[in-house]
């Protein structure tokens, strides 16, 4: 199936890439007015189905690695993501025949959009993840047997580098460096692979789902017990499990800090019924798991969203604090990342958290 | 000596779009309150409150002149009385197709627009370059901008709240050039977010000439009345800062209304924590008092259709007001309002609708106009509006709590007679003498601040040791800004760090307030 994404089309795709991001992702503020400019230069873009390529075609994920923070100052640019595959393809003497996602959330929705507007190529809908994750040994697309390398990372001032490495961890450990070496952000082409690969490796649909999404948030915005009837119906059609209402209450303390190049830490949300009933999210980047006490109501890779509990806004992460009034949700994950396979890279475990993951 | 200086009197005046409110203070008691008609050039309104202050015969005793204002924010909401400004932005190669102005109301950029540009400049996380600096492209714009008649400049650049410097370079540049040239740094006015922390600076360019001019006016008035004692601006952090400041950086007044409602009624309860809420005659704003200042919003925020980065009072505003109309039934209260014709539309003034004020009279909680007028009033209506107001304010205060622990409610406002509960979202309602006035109160009992941050990147330096270094840095602004050394207190320590970067990268923010020197006596 074929669709396209409009400039009109980008304020839902962005509210639902949001929610899906799972409180991580970073403020799409600025990718959303640059991604908005693009395609009213560059027209719409074509989506296409992983299905709908060729076995022969060549793939390319783009997007931005770093501090999400810096970007606030170290502005990003408008042509970064054309440059960073126009790069690829001078380095690999391969036309690029369709561009992908790394994740449904931020700037990382937009940026393939903006790549393809301006290099006239179709955009996958779909994406690595789902949703937003840490690392990129979690990207379904990783999980699949696509090798990272060989990628092509550029900075604000187009200096670039080619990367070749042994395996994903290394590549994980260098490209950060990289990273850090060139102002806390880069853009960055990886994970390419064939059309075989990406049927077998793309969490499909997302982009137009996130897009159906935001649209239903906007339609329903409002108390969450309005909305949750639709949101529910929104997600029983999708890829992805059911859509819960876990719980509703006040943010009473939220405590991260940086460990391992992470935002590590927690939040408390006490209920609005009774005061000594709190539930616990974990955080790392994005929310994690949500417990009352020994009870465990959900876990990664399964999403836990934080939404403004008056309007379903979603909240990330960052933007999380004493004293809000949310809802969280918990919406089962797609199959892939049920598999025992993603299990390995995604379950709590993996982020040092000692439970087990726990389907909602 | 405190007890003496203490006894020395101070003025407080609030500049609302009603109503210029001004209190004479001795200490903590409010020796005498006035309200008087906001009047279209205000500084006449001015005159007219200091006026009705029984001030004769003892100006000399007046060791202080606080002014809140919303002018300035007006100013932007109205889009009237701002000036052309011309926007440089150092953070080139970075940020292509992203100009200064981006994402802005048309109408608000259009009055703004004195040009803008981006130039190499700026710099990184760490404090490496970003990029060379342009100086013959810059003088080039600048010289153009003169010529075109442009007088004031915003200059933003990359990482400038940590490395402030070259922001400065630029501002000499433009003043080699036109030495009156009125220029805004973004450094100055906030911290990390460049587009917000520009955008931020634009508006307050847009505004020096009308700064001027109220500084100027002010400065007048007290003259007028004889008064030579200094006279200080509110800010919107609940501080105050001198005339001068104010005239270079008038966009530092944005919501100082609220903070001083906030800091009225601390000074009123002699609470440090609480949540106030301010009602006015179209909207109630609620508020949380923290540790004896308002607690601020930690977003972004929206002014006059702009993202900024200004710190806030963290405000929630909800139409009901002494103002707001009631329907027949009493089912709909506001968020319409009569407002400012309050005294020509009330039932009570012999008007035709019905107003919450109506209804606070028929029940016999206001005096106000003529009660009889309401009289025929159904019981059944006035208390069923009555608990609608109340319901409604709780569950607004509710939603501004900052946890499960009680907090008493404070009630200030020409509109407090409206709520007739004693428990608000579980805490007590206050209701102070003068809270009528609690916004003046809250400009003459205002403090000043210091502030400074910067990134923990050195290895060699701890947190402690650089924590220390930004509390001495915040000490030396605040006794420069007139604070009593021995009164300076820290007032946050703030922490955040920059996710996926290495340990370490940890921005610190330190931020410290202190008394007037004038007033406790240790300038003397």
């Amino acid at each position: 199936m074929t669709t396209t994404v409009g400039a009109d089309d980008l304020d839902d795709l962005t509210l639902g890439a949001v929610f899906l991001a799972t409180g991580g992702g970073g403020d799409p503020y600025l990718p959303l007015l640059m991604a908005r400019k693009t395609l009213e230069t560059h027209g719409p873009v074509t989506l296409v189905a992983a299905d709908s390529l060729a076995d022969d075609a060549l793939v390319v994920p783009v997007g931005g690695v770093g501090s999400p923070t810096v970007s606030l100052e170290l502005l990003p640019s408008i042509d970064e993501a054309a440059q960073a595959l126009d790069a690829f393809e001078q380095f690999s003497g391969r036309k690029i025949d369709a561009v992908a996602s790394f994740e449904v959330g931020g700037g990382n929705s937009l940026i393939p959009l903006m790549a393809a507007a301006v290099k006239g190529l179709p955009a996958i809908d779909g994406d690595g993840m789902g949703r937003a994750f840490p690392e990129a040994q979690m990207m379904s697309y990783a999980i699949a047997g696509v090798k990272p390398t060989p990628a092509v990372a550029l900075d604000y001032a187009g200096n670039r580098a080619i990367f070749e490495t042994s395996d994903t961890a290394t590549y994980e450990y260098h490209i950060r460096a990289f990273a850090a070496a060139a102002g806390g952000m880069i853009t960055v082409a990886e994970h390419a692979m064939a059309g075989t690969q990406l049927k077998a490796g793309v969490i499909p649909g997302t982009l137009s789902f996130a897009r159906e999404l935001g649209g239903v948030l906007r339609h329903h915005r409002g108390p969450i017990d309005q909305l949750m009837p639709a949101l529910k119906a929104c997600f029983e059609t999708s890829i992805y499990g059911d859509c819960r209402l876990l719980f509703s209450g006040k943010v009473v303390s939220k405590s991260t800090r940086i460990s391992g190049g992470y935002d590590v830490g927690e939040c408390l949300i006490e209920d609005f019924a009774d005061a000594r009933r709190h539930l616990t999210v974990t955080i790392k980047n994005e929310y994690l798991t949500a417990c009352i006490g020994e009870q465990v109501l959900a876990t990664v890779p399964d999403l836990i969203v934080i939404v403004d509990v008056e309007t379903g806004v979603p909240i990330n992460a960052e933007r999380l604090a004493f004293g809000q009034r949310v809802a969280v949700l918990g919406i089962g994950a797609p199959a892939f990342y049920r598999s025992p396979e993603a299990l390995a890279v995604t379950s709590p475990r993996c982020f040092g958290i000692d439970l087990d993951y726990q389907p909602l | 000596m405190e007890s003496e200086t203490m006894s020395g009197l101070r003025i407080g005046v609030d500049v609302g779009g009603t109503n210029t409110d001004a209190v004479l203070m001795r200490g903590s008691e409010v020796i005498a309150a006035t309200k008087q008609a906001t009047t279209a050039d205000v500084a006449s309104g001015i005159r007219a409150a200091l006026g009705a202050l029984p001030l004769t015969h003892h100006q000399d005793e007046i060791r202080l002149l606080t002014i809140g204002t919303t002018q300035f924010t007006n100013a932007i909401v109205e889009r009237r009385h701002l000036a052309p400004v011309a926007a440089l932005r150092l953070v080139a190669p970075a940020g292509r197709g992203l100009t200064p102005r981006i994402d802005w109301p048309e109408d608000l950029s259009r009055v703004t627009d004195g040009g803008g540009a981006v130039f190499g400049g700026g710099h990184l996380y760490d404090g490496r370059v970003l990029s060379p600096l342009d100086w013959p492209a810059m003088t080039a714009f600048v010289e153009n901008s003169l010529a075109a008649g442009v007088q004031n400049f915003a200059i933003s650049a990359a990482f400038s709240p940590v490395f402030e410097g070259i922001e400065q370079q630029v501002a000499d540049l433009i003043l080699q050039r036109n030495p009156e040239a009125g220029i805004t740094c973004s450094h100055e006015l906030g911290g990390l977010g460049l587009v917000e922390r520009e955008n931020a600076a634009i508006l307050n360019a847009a505004l020096l000439p009308l700064a001027k001019q109220v500084t100027e006016a002010f400065a007048d008035a007290a003259a007028s009345l004889d008064l030579g004692c200094p006279v200080f601006i509110s800010q919107n952090d609940g501080t105050l800062m001198s005339l001068g400041r104010a005239r270079r950086f008038p966009a530092l007044t944005f919501a100082s209304g609220p903070t001083n409602s906030i800091r009225g009624a601390a000074h009123l309860t002699g609470l440090e924590d609480a949540l106030v809420v301010d009602i006015g005659g179209t909207t109630s704003d609620i508020g949380v008092l923290h540790q004896g200042f308002p607690r601020l919003a930690n977003h972004v925020v929206m002014l006059g259709g702009v993202r900024t980065n200004f710190r806030m009072p963290d405000i929630n505003a909800i139409g009901i007001g002494g103002g707001s109309v009631v329907s027949d039934d009493g089912s709909e209260i506001g968020p319409a309002s009569v407002g400012h014709q309050l005294l020509q539309r009330a039932l009570v003034a012999g008007g035709d609708t019905l107003t919450a004020t109506d209804i606070a009279v028929a029940a016999g909680q206001s005096i106000f106009g003529d009660p009889a007028l309401v009289s025929e009033l159904p019981r059944a209506l006035v208390d069923r509006v009555q608990s609608n107001i109340s319901e409604r304010l709780s569950r607004a205060v509710e939603a501004m709590k900052p946890g499960a622990q009680r907090l008493p409610v404070v009630l200030v406002g020409g509109g407090a007679v409206l709520v007739t509960a004693d428990k608000m979202a579980g805490g007590d309602v206050l209701r102070p003498l003068h809270a009528g006035v609690a916004n003046a109160i809250g400009a003459s009992i205002a403090e000043v601040s210091g502030e400074a941050q910067a990134f923990l990147t050195d290895a060699s330096q701890t947190r402690e040791s650089l924590l220390a270094d930004l509390e001495q840095q915040a000490t030396a602004q605040a006794i420069t800004a007139g604070g009593d050394p021995s009164t300076v207190r820290v007032l946050e320590r703030e922490q955040s760090a920059i996710p996926y970067m290495e340990q370490g990268n940890l921005k610190l923010r330190v931020k410290v307030v202190a008394s007037l020197a004038l007033l406790t006596g240790a300038d003397a």
